[in-house]
């Protein structure tokens, strides 16, 4: 299922249109990581069109080729290939049609500006004038030569958003701002807690209420459909529902993901050993913009406007809760407040849906704050258990570590996915030495799903804060610690860079610290130094960062600075000050005053993102990358700053200064 | 009830229910959607709008209220050929990611450069820091406030 595709075909690619623009089709969703206009670049270039004559279509269903989902941050990485081909295809299509229609040989034409050119000079065809018999289409080649790298004009170069004028007027269209004639608001009633079941309704009153169209109610689902958003709300909230809480059962695992042998004895051999516990609680995705949809559900079909990662599996799952036919189903994805991954659950547009089907009226249904906070799904708790061990000179002999969490409670318990998910990083990038990985599946009264990275931030900051109380153990260096265990040339490369870009001492003037820590993430490398500032109080101020990554080829150094610089903020508002309180399957903190996240204020005094990528590699993913590491090195900067050693998170003042006397 | 608002220059008639938020009234009877919901609990800025010089969540104050302030939404800060200083750095400076929050932090800001046309960088985290950002541009936008305050 992972790599469902047919034989690539030009027309569900490129589009030359009449009047000599262009458009690029993907599967793949823009969420602000700024693939509209890596995608553009790319097929400007190839095509050899202006950038500002490419239109990019991203996920829309009844055009686009079928795409599993704009997953772990490979989007850039598995489409810039294929719309390179693509577009490639379309200029070698479009010259062999103006050596027919100008008499001379394909190898004496070439093309500037979207037009083809006699390489003599005179002759220039526009691309529109290469229409008239038929649009371009076909099976693309197998073998196509691509522009050299001298005649690329954008690729590579820092651009903003192609949408941005667009955002900065207001002018961008979220999925709450699209509006359909005859357009009725929505409101769910929510039970007390996740699994309840509903056990009697009466909707009488919120039935009389101004403006109310209809109350829905589809098995455990009941929501109202009115002319205003606020008539919804007050409709909603006087439906009288009774739920049967039912317990949500848990799931249990074991995977082993790695196991060498010799690593009990070579850990009873050691010359020194380490065992430590580190903890990570729930946090929240945390949005900006709470889930929305609007659906417009007919007799014969649906058209759904939805923020998600994977159109084609919102089709799939519109088409079955209303039972219709998967080819009636459009889905359109709109721009969306950013959602790290929490987009992967198509909660909102299948309630949508449902209040659509049951109102017959197109129905917008954008979630309350307190919703999303409560009803989204989050990333859980994480243990995680490692032991080492060291010997005379200060190398890791053997290392045993158990993860227990699961940070995605609907993917099921297959443990190749497992792997993939929960245990993302948790085997770590250093070599050399047996260790036994061991994944622990553990039941969560939470509802878990897609965030950021997965459990790779969670392992790295376990992984990344061992490493550095080993270090002290070896009496070494924390940078030259990790350097003597790193084989791999490009990693190497990255922690060697930010510890020269951040002129690398522990020690900083004052109560300040600095903290390194590194990883590889999907093919992307990422090393990062902090610094931090601890009070005697314990209150931790996140000073600055230096970022080297190395994602390989890199298309838009601007576009990834961004990303890194994203990630690392986000993850520094995760460390300092994110968690997620429930208890009996209900979230405590559903607001923004009692789920804090990081201010204007909190922001560093600067990120300083490097980008170092390794020309000859294929590019790799860079939107969750940057949020991995920052956790360890700020924990380490806290050590550094201030000798005490955090191995939970987050980085509260209580919990610091509890440490620091302790 | 019917209420005659100012907004972005013009004048406005509508006919909400009471207590309506302004926010409900810009998007949903005004059409004017790049003020965005957030919250509705004035904890986020994604709403704000620019009320007598001042940036105001939209989502705390009701239509009634608006009805006696001059309201200015990010449509009407500027647009494509005549855009507002910071409008321009915020491109300039790539300072957005998803753009969600932008609406509210462009508004923010020029409020901000509306009564001190010259501010530090300490005073521009206080001015924005009802603004909350996931996607963790703080830093670009900060540079593209100090920008639009001294174009180069």
């Amino acid at each position: 299922m992972w790599d469902r595709r047919d034989p690539e075909r030009l027309e569900q690619r490129i589009r030359v249109e009449r009047d000599g623009s262009v458009t690029a089709l993907s599967g793949k969703v823009e969420f602000g990581q700024g693939i509209r206009t890596a995608f553009a670049q790319i097929v400007a270039d190839e095509l050899d069109v202006p950038i500002e004559r490419v239109n990019v279509v991203l996920g829309d269903t009844d055009q686009v080729p079928f795409d599993f989902g704009t997953f772990g941050s490979q989007s850039v990485a598995q489409e810039t290939p294929l719309l390179r081909k693509a577009a490639a295809f379309a200029r070698q299509q479009l010259i062999g049609r103006a050596s027919v229609k100008l008499g001379l040989p394909a190898e004496r034409l070439d093309t500037d500006a979207g037009a083809v050119v006699a390489i003599d000079g005179g002759e220039r065809v526009p691309y529109a004038d290469l229409l008239d018999s038929e649009p371009l289409a076909g099976v693309i080649a197998d073998r196509v030569s691509v522009m050299p790298e001298t005649r690329r004009k954008y690729s590579g170069r820092p651009m903003s958003h192609v949408e941005a004028r667009d955002i900065v007027t207001g002018r961008a269209t979220f999925v709450a701002d699209v509006r359909l004639e005859g357009m009725a608001r929505g409101a769910m009633v929510r039970p007390p807690a996740r699994g309840a079941k509903l056990r009697s309704l009466d909707d009488s009153a919120a039935k009389a209420m101004p403006g109310v169209i209809a109350v829905v109610r589809e098995g455990d689902v009941v929501g109202v459909v009115a002319e205003r958003d606020e008539e919804a709300r007050a409709a909603a909230a006087a439906v009288e529902a009774e739920w049967h809480a039912m317990p949500v059962e848990g799931q249990t695992a074991e995977v082993t993901m790695r196991s060498d042998a010799g690593v009990d004895a070579k850990l009873r051999g050691a010359s020194v050993r380490l065992a430590q516990t580190y903890v990570l609680p729930p946090i929240s995705t945390a949005p900006i913009g709470p889930s929305a949809a609007v659906a417009d559900v007919r007799g014969y079909g649906a058209t759904m406007y939805v923020g998600t990662h994977r159109p084609f599996g919102v089709r799939e799952q519109i088409a079955k809760t209303l039972d219709l036919p998967e080819k009636t189903v459009r889905v359109l994805p709109q721009i969306t407040s950013g959602t790290y991954g929490r987009n992967s659950s198509a909660d909102a547009a299948i309630e949508a849906a449902i209040l659509s089907k049951g109102s017959g009226r197109p129905v917008l249904l954008q979630w309350t704050r307190e919703e999303e906070f409560a009803w989204s799904p989050s990333r859980p708790e994480a243990v995680l258990e490692i032991s080492a061990g060291l010997d005379g000179e200060g190398r890791i002999v053997a290392w045993r570590y158990d993860e227990h969490t699961n940070v995605h409670t609907a993917a099921g318990l297959d443990p190749q996915v497992l792997g993939v998910t929960s245990g993302r990083n948790a085997i770590p990038p250093y070599a050399e030495f047996p260790a036994r990985v061991t994944l622990h599946i553990e039941p969560t009264r939470l509802r878990t799903a897609n965030f950021r990275s997965l459990a790779a931030a969670e392992n790295v900051f376990a992984i990344e804060s061992f490493m550095d109380e080993l270090a002290v153990l070896a009496a070494e260096d924390p940078v030259q610690f990790r350097l003597r265990h790193i084989t791999d040339s490009r990693f190497r490369r990255v922690v060697e860079r930010v510890a020269e870009r951040s002129g690398w001492r522990e020690r900083a003037d004052g109560r300040r610290g600095r903290g390194i820590a590194c990883t590889v993430y999907h093919g992307t490398y990422v090393a990062q130094v902090a610094e931090v500032e601890v009070s005697l109080a314990g209150a931790v101020r996140l000073v600055k960062v230096w970022c080297v990554v190395d994602p390989g080829q890199t298309l838009n150094p601007e576009g990834v600075r961004n990303q890194i610089e994203g990630g690392i903020q986000q993850s520094a508002s995760w460390t300092l000050k994110e968690e997620l309180l429930h208890r009996d399957g209900r979230v405590m903190n559903t607001g923004w005053d009692t789920y804090p996240i990081a201010t204007f204020r909190d922001a560093p005094e600067a990120i300083e993102v490097f980008v170092e990528g390794d020309e000859t590699a294929p590019p790799t993913g860079v939107g969750e990358p940057g949020a991995v590491p920052t956790a360890a090195a700020i924990a380490n900067a806290v050590y550094a700053a201030s000798g005490a050693r955090l191995r939970s998170v987050p980085l509260t003042r209580e919990r610091v200064r509890k440490a620091m006397a302790g | 009830m019917k209420l005659a608002l100012s907004v972005n220059g013009a004048r406005h008639d509508v006919d909400v229910p009471p207590n309506t938020t302004l926010l409900a009234v810009l998007r949903d009877d005004l059409g004017l959607t790049g003020t965005r919901y957030g919250c509705g609990g004035g904890q986020c800025g994604a709403c704000y709008v620019i009320a007598d010089s001042r940036a105001v969540a939209s989502c705390l104050i009701t239509a009634d209220q608006a009805a006696r302030m001059e309201i200015t939404t990010i449509e009407g800060l500027g647009q494509d050929a005549r855009l507002h200083p910071v409008q321009q750095a915020f491109i300039d400076e790539d300072a957005m990611q998803c753009g969600y929050c932008t609406s509210g932090m462009v508004i923010s800001a020029a409020a901000l450069l509306g009564r001190d046309p010259n501010p530090d960088e300490t005073s521009i985290r206080d001015a924005l820091a009802g603004n909350l950002c996931r996607c963790g541009i703080y830093g670009r936008a900060i540079r593209a406030v100090l920008r639009a305050a001294s174009p180069s």
